[in-house]
Parts: C-alpha cells; structure tokens; sequence
C-alpha cells in the first residue's frame, strides 16, 4: 500500500533514491522520539534529519581523546599546524578533511533542552555538520554495498528542561539499544605511565611494587615502554619474560595489567617488514598512515583479514596464558580508519570484527579501551578513556584540538560524566598525586582526584611511590566513590560546574569546580548513623543473612 | 513447586509457591527471630535474611516451557526477612527515630545490593503488621520482594507516570506535592522534606502516602537530611494509626521505587510510601469483595478530607 506517495509495508515507509532504498519508522518515546530503518544499496552518505541551531552547541568528538563541551557557533575554529595535522591523521576525526573545515559532531549534539543523537555504530559513522544555521544528521557508509537490507543506525531525538538530564537519558537509550556486559567492578590500581613514560624499566617495577604495599591497589599495570616495538608486543632487553611480570605482580596481590596498541603497527617493527599485506591501504594501493608517533609512521592493521585475526587472538590468548588479566588497549581508532581492507565492508564493521576478536580472547579479564571511537566501542569494553591524556602541568587555555594537559582531560571528566556506569566505567586517566617532580600545584592534583572519585569513576594513580606523596588525597578520593552522579553547568562557558553525588561511601556529596580559577569546594552531608554490613551463608540450606551494625568508623 | 505462570487474560505472573518442607517445631509463644531461637542464632542489631519459604529464589529450579498458551517461567528472584530490631515488644511507632535511621539505610542498602543483579526488575518492601493483615509474628519486622518482572500494579504506576511526563513533561507526584501544598486539606504531617498526606485518590478508609519533596527515584537517593525526615514522619504515622482508635492499628506498608535493569526510562518514577488498613473506624473491617478483587476498582467508605482531619487531631508525643 500506499501512504502519500510513499510505500508502506509492515509499519514501515520506503523511499526509493538513485543510489539506495530506506525503510524507516518513527517511535514515540516518553521524551521525544526514536527513528529505525533499514538501507540498501550503495547509500554513502546519507542525510536523515535537519533542525535550527542554537548559537549555543554542545559537541562531541568520535573518540576518547577528542573534546566535549560547548561552543559558540559564531566563534569556533579549529587552530590545526600543518605539522600537527600530518602527526594527528585519523587520531582526531574519522574523516579528517571534513572536521578540519566544518562544526562536526558525532554521536550526538545539544542544545539547552534538546539532545539530537545516535543509538549505535555498528555499520556506519553518525555525525552531526552545522550548516547555514541548521544543524545535519548524517550517517556514513563509506563505500558500502548492500545486497540485502541492513539496520541504520537508530536515530534518538530527545526534549526536556535541562542538557544534563536528556544526556542521562540519551546514555540511557544507548544502553538499552546495545545492552552492554561489562564488569561489575570499578578499579584501583597504578600505572606507570606518567612518571617514566617510555623510560620505564623492570628495576622501576620492582622498587614501586616494593612501596606500594599499603595504597590497596587491585591492579598494578605495565604502560606502554616494556614492548619490542608498536605491534611486536613482546618484552624488549631488560624485561624478563611476560610469565615472569606477571608472576612477579602477583606476588604482591595485585591483578597484573600491560599495555599494547593492538591495531597498530610502527614502520621499524617486525610485523610491518613482515606483513604489509596485512595493513589498511589506500584507493591507489599504498599503506596508508593512520598517525605518527614514538616518531615514527604508525599503520593499521585490516582487522578483516584472516591472518590479523589470527594474530591478535593469538596475542591476547598468549598474555593471558602469562598471566595477564587486564588490558588497556590504546590507539584504538587505527582500527577504524577508511581505506582499503581484505573485505570491503565500512571502517565500523571492521573495527567490530577487531574489538569482537580482542572482546572474546579476554573473556573475564578487564578492557580498558583508549584512543577509542565511543559508540563502536559499546559492549567491548568495561572501561574507557573519556578524555585526553593528562600531564604533569595544567593550562586552562582553550583551543579546539586538544592536547596533554591536565585542563582538558579534567573538563573532559565532567563533560563525559553521563557514560559512566552505562557504557562502561569512564577513566579519567591517572591520578598524579605526587608533590615534586611535577607542576600543578596541590590545589590541582586534589581537584583532579576528587573530581574523579565524585563522579565514581576509574581510579589509577602514576607516581613513582619513592616521592613525596598526597596519599591522603588518594584515600579521600576512594571515600568519594560509589554514589550516582549528577553534573550541572555543561552549557556555560565558564567552566564553572557543580556535582551531586547520591549514596556514596560517605553519603551525599555536592561538589563545585571551578577550572579556571583552579577552585573547589566539597559540601558533606550532615551526620547520619552509618552500619556495616557481615553477610553469612547458612550451611544447611545456602540462605543469605545481612547482619547490620552501627558502625562507629564514621569519623 | 516454586515456578510461576503467565495469565493471557490480565497479563500477569502468578508466583506458584508450594513447599512440601516442614515447617521448624517451636516450643508454642517462642519467637523464630529472636535472638538465640531459631533464625539469628546470635545477639544483632538490625538483620535481613533469605525467607525459609520465599516464593522467589535466586537459585530457583529451571522450568521447561514447552507450550506457547500455558506459558511457565522461572520464579529466580529473592524474599527477604526484614528484622527490625532484636527487641521483641517493640514496633515501628516505639523504636527510637535512630533505629529507624538505621533502618533505613539497611533498606537502601538491600535496595542497591539487590540491584546491582541483572534479573531483578523490581524491589518491592513491606511490612504487614497485626492480625488483621494476616501477620502473625508480632516481632518487629518487614520483608521485601525482588521480582524478576514487574507486578502489575507497578506496570499500572509506570505507564501513568509515563503518560503524565509525556503530557506534561513533569512528574505526576511532584505536581501532586505542590497542589496539595496549595489546599492543605489532607496533609497530616510535613516537614522540610517530607510529607505525609491522606491522598486525594486514597482507596482505602485511612490510607496515607509519604512523598519525599525532591524527586528522589528509589530510597537509596534519599540526603541524611530527607532519611532523618523520613524516620520521623514514618514514626508519627505509625503513632498516629495507634491513636486514632486508642488500638493497636494494623497496616500494610509498602515502598514503592522505580524498576531496574529494564531497558525503559525510569526517571520519571518518584519514591513513595503507601499505608494502606483495612479498618474503617474501631472494630469496623472495610472487606475486600468482588468489586475491588474482581475489578480493581475501589469504593472508599470515608471521605479523605475527613480522615485527614481526624488523623491531623491525633496527638502524639514521640
Ligand atoms: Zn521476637
Ligand atoms: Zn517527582
């Protein structure tokens, strides 16, 4: 049949274009409405929705490290080098050309009251350009072909009184539509990263292994400089044997965690001399560069290839065969990037197939992604980068490509806080609680952390332990943790915010940050009787007893 | 057999719970839940414990369902006993308001525990109190249901809450707060936080609500303040129900939170108490019959306003 002009069939409407047929429908939800369909065809880009702009925008970036926050459409440009552009690459848009020279954000975009966005990616990119005061809605398919109908990517249009509350809504439709599984538990642990850096060696380990009893960290993991090369991920000089790590982390409790870029593949290691058939090329069959780093040309691995497949399940069945149980998997965005693959399916649909692969190897372990595309990383990942790197300095200065620094990787922290416990536990990056060797002053490094533990999320500290150290700063910042948080001030430009945190350790919480004028202040809630909880298993029957007293630890 | 069964007609699950377990042999007026007895071997403070007979189980049998119409499921879920205090000769109305903040966070804390497992979908706590309600240990306790589906009446509370938030892009109790802050007619007891009032829409002779002001989604959102608000009120309604005849007054108390872990918005579900009582003036039984069983519909005999006024006059010294 037909309704105005337009097929209609089984409570869809079917249009018919040059390039590809759309079957779609619209639901009415409680705030708004969500838009479904089904594509065919060779559809490329395809638009799906347009509606005015505000002058005031809230963006998002594809990936961990990319910006969320809120912008003045009148005044927004990108300040790219040259240089910086041909290190960066794909590291700061999927499709780096048309961010570099529009207002693109993916995923999702809001106004005030209104959250304009997608509920998955798992074929195409979904991204927002505005034009002309209008803001687009497209989704790509890259060059696709599609034989038979495929799911679009569900559209979600949502109203209300507030930004905050719709993106509580809008990750809670991002949840009900990818369902995600991931761990129950929210870590502790150290890092190495961001006291050693690349300069990392085992008697560092050792010492810090050696000093940190006391801190009760879960996880004790090995950052990136204990690797033969990008993509031989096999201990260099100087490192024992991966069983022999993680023996020795064991030793001491802790769950031992490494660090490796799965997808990437550095131009002097031995999978690059060995395999270039087994990296993302372009239209003209040259690798392509998906970014530079540890100077050097960093390509990506063709996740649809079957010996790549083979490779990484094999290099994560080995690691944890060693002992291994948590992974922060770091660059992941190579694994996305367009080009030619083995298969000609979307750069998304080949990400999947990867992170599927990496998902399964590490069944029960913990994933840590980083540098990450967001939306294709639901349900592979239990936890997740939400920002840019943080670094021992801290600069509130505002461009629009962001950089280490401690400024923006915190503003991130809040601006993402909506992810946390839906998508996944958000990690915002390490906690440097040391008072030498480093430029934020204590005023900052407290911010940081207790920023970090109001909104519940990851917490790993990166200190080397022989320093002097806030240690009071990391076990208030534990006490912060376990409420459900709630973020207000996300559309000003003031980066002045204001966080609510129910039920945590130490009851309700309501923290104001200021990242500008580097001030906070943390209101406690007023004495209330606490009790501690024994649970004891009846033998003869398996029933649960909760036993609760009065605790008198609240001091 | 524990397993429960769908009914087509109403849309409903039937919990099917028959134990051909014996019941423990107490010496007669000894109490299963004082200390050193039968349940809680040892001296406590506040404890809640997996019902002997619980119509849900967390490890309950698998069902096989093999027939499309008569449709069967498994009854995975969790019934708990919740003991209020060790002191057998007390109740809500005489605890000390701090044991009623104990309480409280032992019930946010079941609350967010029992969450935290994907099968359940709703926890429901209660507290059936005096003969009259069928409660026939007279030590002070509650229990609580976590359901692996939502009973009907909840399915009834969220889809009007929905339509209301969909209509009106507010919630319904909210708007319902600040109306009947505006006529003051059936409100009993309010403070800074709380408010306790004989609904405009009770079902039942002396039924009352207690709202938190803030919208607040389920009982472990609640500030130290609001909880210490809340053990106050929940102490004088109980009082006041003592008063209003000069008799131990029997009720039903029951909290009512959002759903979890369904993939449908919650947000517009705002925490709430109902007491509800069968009786309709002293030795007075309002009967649940054909109407109200058969229809869900109710015919309240006393005029809310009116209750409201006769529990507002009640004295109480707590
Ligand atoms: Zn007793
Ligand atoms: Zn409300």
């Amino acid at each position: 049949m037909q309704i105005f002009s337009m097929k209609y069939d089984k409570n869809f409407f079917e249009i018919k274009e040059n390039n590809y047929m759309l079957k779609f429908n619209i639901q009415r939800i409680p705030e708004g409405f969500i838009l479904r369909g089904k594509i065919k065809g060779n559809p490329k880009r395809v638009e799906l929705f347009r509606d005015d702009v505000d002058k005031v925008m809230f963006i998002n970036n594809w990936q961990s490290w990319g910006v969320s926050k809120s912008i003045d459409i009148e005044d927004y440009t990108l300040k790219i080098s040259e240089d910086k552009k041909s290190r960066l690459k794909y590291s700061i848009h999927i499709m780096p050309e048309l961010f570099e020279k529009n207002i693109i954000s993916d995923y999702f975009i809001g106004k005030k009251d209104k959250i304009y966005g997608f509920l998955t990616s798992k074929i195409a990119h979904p991204f927002f350009e505005i034009k002309d005061n209008e803001l687009i809605a497209y989704l790509d398919f890259f060059d696709r072909k599609f034989e038979d109908y495929v799911d679009i990517e569900p559209f979600i249009y949502l109203e209300g009184k507030n930004i905050e509350s719709l993106l509580e809504i809008y990750a809670d439709y991002v949840k009900f539509e990818n369902k995600p599984k991931f761990s129950k538990w929210n870590p502790i642990g150290w890092s190495s990263w961001y006291q050693y850096y690349e300069k990392l060696t085992w008697e560092e380990i050792l010492k810090n292994l050696e000093l940190s009893k006391g801190y009760n960290y879960e996880v004790f993991q090995i950052d990136d400089s204990w690797q033969k090369d990008i993509g031989d991920w096999v201990p260099k000089d100087g490192y024992p044997s991966l069983k022999e790590i993680a023996n020795k982390i064991r030793e001491y409790n802790y769950i031992p965690g490494i660090w490796l870029a799965p997808f990437s593949v550095s131009e002097t290691s031995d999978v690059y001399k060995n395999h270039k058939d087994w990296l993302v090329k372009d239209d003209a069959g040259n690798l392509k560069v998906a970014y530079i780093n540890w100077k050097k040309k960093i390509y990506a691995l063709d996740t649809t290839h079957p010996e790549v497949q083979n490779y990484l399940r094999k290099i994560f069945l080995y690691m944890r065969k060693n002992g291994i149980h948590y992974f922060k998997i770091d660059f992941l965005f190579a694994g996305a990037i367009p080009g030619n693959r083995y298969e000609k399916i979307t750069p998304i649909e080949a990400y999947n197939l990867g992170m599927q692969i990496i998902r399964k190897a590490t069944k029960g372990d913990f994933l840590l992604g980083c540098g990450a595309p967001l939306l294709p990383s639901i349900g592979y990942v239990d936890g997740m980068r939400i920002s840019e790197d943080t670094a021992p300095y801290y600069n509130a200065d505002d461009i629009n490509i962001p950089y280490q620094n401690a400024y923006y990787a915190l503003r991130n922290v809040i601006t993402r806080y909506f992810m946390n416990g839906k998508w996944w536990w958000n990690d915002p990056d390490c906690l440097s609680l040391r008072i030498e060797d480093t430029k934020p002053n204590e005023k900052i490094i407290e911010m940081y952390a207790y920023v970090s533990g109001i909104l519940n999320n990851i917490i790993f500290q990166s200190d080397d332990l022989s320093k002097s150290i806030r240690k009071d700063v990391f076990f208030n910042t534990l006490e912060l943790r376990g409420g459900n948080s709630h973020v207000k001030g996300l559309m000003n430009f003031n980066n002045f915010f204001e966080i609510e945190a129910l039920n945590t350790k130490i009851g309700n919480i309501k923290m104001k940050v200021d990242l500008e004028k580097v001030e906070y202040s943390i209101e406690k809630d007023i004495e209330y009787p606490q009790i501690n909880k024994r649970t004891i298993v009846r033998e003869d029957d398996k029933r649960l007893f909760h036993y609760y007293e009065e605790s008198d630890l609240n001091a | 057999m524990l397993e429960r069964r769908y009914n087509p007609i109403t849309g409903e699950w039937v919990m099917i719970s028959s134990s051909r377990q014996k019941r423990p042999n107490l010496p007669k007026d000894s109490c299963p839940i004082c200390p050193g007895i039968l349940e809680l071997p040892e001296e406590y403070d506040l404890v809640s414990f997996e019902n002997r007979f619980p119509a849900l189980r967390k490890n309950a049998p698998e069902v096989e369902n093999d027939n499309d119409v008569l449709i069967r499921e498994r009854s995975q879920g969790i019934c708990e006993v919740v003991v209020y205090t060790k002191n057998h000769n007390s109740e809500l109305s005489q605890m000390s308001i701090k044991q009623i903040e104990k309480l409280i966070n032992m019930w946010s804390d079941r609350t967010k525990e029992l969450s935290s497992y994907d099968f359940i979908k709703y926890i429901f706590i209660f507290e059936n109190k005096g003969k009259e309600v069928g409660a026939t240990l007279p030590h002070p306790h509650g229990q609580l249901y976590a359901f692996p589906f939502l009973p009907p009446r909840i399915k009834l509370k969220m889809e009007s809450l929905e339509k209301w938030y969909t209509e009106k892009n507010t919630c319904a109790i909210c708007d319902i707060i600040k109306e009947e802050n505006k006529k003051n007619k059936r409100i009993i007891c309010e403070t800074e936080n709380m408010i306790a009032l004989v609904p405009f829409y009770a079902r039942y002779p002396y039924e009352v609500h207690i709202y938190p002001k803030r919208h607040v989604e389920s009982i472990y959102e609640l500030s130290n303040k609001e909880k210490k608000e809340f053990a106050y009120v929940l102490k004088i309604v109980t009082n006041k129900y003592n008063g209003l005849f000069n008799m131990p007054f029997p009720y039903m108390m029951m909290f009512f939170q959002k759903p979890f872990n369904i993939d449908k918005s919650t947000h517009f579900f705002h925490f709430h108490v109902e007491f509800i009582s069968p009786m309709r003036g002293p030795n007075l039984i309002k009967w649940i019959a054909s109407v109200e069983s058969g229809t869900w519909a109710f015919i309240n005999p006393i005029e809310p306003e009116q209750a409201a006024k006769q529990l507002r006059e009640v004295e109480v010294d707590i």
